[in-house]
């Protein structure tokens, strides 16, 4: 059993914790916003953190599939020539994630 | 159908809305059920999953925790391993700085609800997006990441292993927006400089890749920045 009362600690640190976390560079703003090395940054880290957060997702995923990662290679293929051709944000994802769905649930892939 | 684009102000962004919240429904939904039943499981309360999703809202720091709270951790540890997990989402304000709205209450409710996805959604909405359409697109996804969650605590183990690969959308999403990312930019440097720092941490901290490739990216970005507003300086003073 875990206690509701430390749990509702817990929660309380954690929401502390994360919303100073993300809150950090909107206080520090007015300092921040005069620099125009904030700028440059600001639009360099899109893409560049986009990047990240889809290798680790499929990162992520290749560990959980014992298949390997052929699967997760091929589906993401799959959207990132759909989007280049379509631009269409949602065919992509659902013609994707479909496909990866099928892999992960029809035995003759596993 | 031909209608003008004056003729429809109303319905292009709500469509636009709902095409970056359905991606991630399909990822939170799912992955919240996963946290909801396993906090279930772990021995709390079943309100309680719902109430950390609501107020935490950070899915990787909501599946750390459980295993800790199921061990009875004190408050300090959780506070610390909080802190690393989230360490990244510095850097998700520091490139919106000059992109949310500037009432307070959007900006607030926008810092407190900055997940990964939150953040991708939002860095993908045109520079003319009105307030609503952030929050709303924002807040919807808070939505599906409680309801998730209050799905699993309920359902439990059925509806958890019925969904295999459908958070796979999660993964499309970031690539289409990592694309149009890139038709913005027209640069393929972030992607490279994303791509070395992902492989290097990888080889020094695989349990926190992301946080350590999301450091050494913007290392690499001020390096970059600085270098570029020297050569600005120099083309435009050449003396």
């Amino acid at each position: 059993m875990i206690d509701t009362v430390y749990a509702l600690w817990a929660i309380a640190v954690m929401t502390v914790v994360t919303v100073l976390l993300r809150a950090l560079p909107f206080l520090a703003a007015p300092w921040l916003k005069r620099s125009p090395l904030v700028l440059q940054l600001g639009r360099f880290l899109p893409l560049a953190i986009m990047t990240l957060l889809l290798l680790d997702t499929l990162r992520g995923s290749m560990a959980g599939n014992p298949a390997g990662a052929w699967q997760e290679l091929v589906a993401i293929g799959v959207a990132i020539v759909l989007q280049g051709r379509t631009r269409q944000p949602l065919l992509s994802i659902l013609v994707a994630t479909a496909l990866y769905v099928v892999f992960r649930n029809v035995p003759l892939f596993a | 159908m031909s209608v003008p684009p004056s003729a429809s102000p109303a319905r292009a962004p709500w469509q636009r809305l709902w095409s970056l919240s359905l991606p991630v429904a399909m990822g939170y939904l799912p992955l919240g059920a996963v946290f909801g039943f396993l906090l279930v499981q772990a021995g709390a309360a079943w309100w309680l999953g719902p109430l950390a999703s609501l107020f935490v809202f950070a899915g990787a720091a909501q599946f750390m925790v459980v295993p800790m709270l199921a061990a009875g951790l004190p408050l300090l540890p959780i506070a610390v391993a909080t802190l690393v997990i989230n360490l990244r989402h510095i850097f998700y304000g520091l490139s919106l700085l000059h992109r949310l709205p500037s009432a307070w209450w959007a900006r607030a409710y926008l810092v407190w609800a900055l997940t990964d996805e939150n953040y991708s959604v939002i860095t993908a909405l045109p520079a003319r997006a009105s307030t609503a359409e952030i929050v709303g697109v924002a807040a919807l996804n808070h939505f599906w990441w409680i309801l998730g969650t209050v799905i699993g605590a309920l359902a439990g183990a059925q509806i958890t292993t019925a969904w295999a690969g459908i958070d796979f959308a999660l993964a499309a999403l970031f690539a289409v927006l990592a694309i149009e990312q890139w038709r913005a930019a027209r640069t393929m440097v972030p992607i490279l400089v994303a791509g070395v720092a992902y492989a290097v941490a990888l080889v020094v901290l695989p349990a926190q890749a992301l946080v350590v490739s999301i450091a050494l990216t913007v290392a690499a970005g001020l390096v970059l920045g600085r270098h570029q507003l020297a050569e600005q300086q120099q083309a435009a003073d050449p003396s």
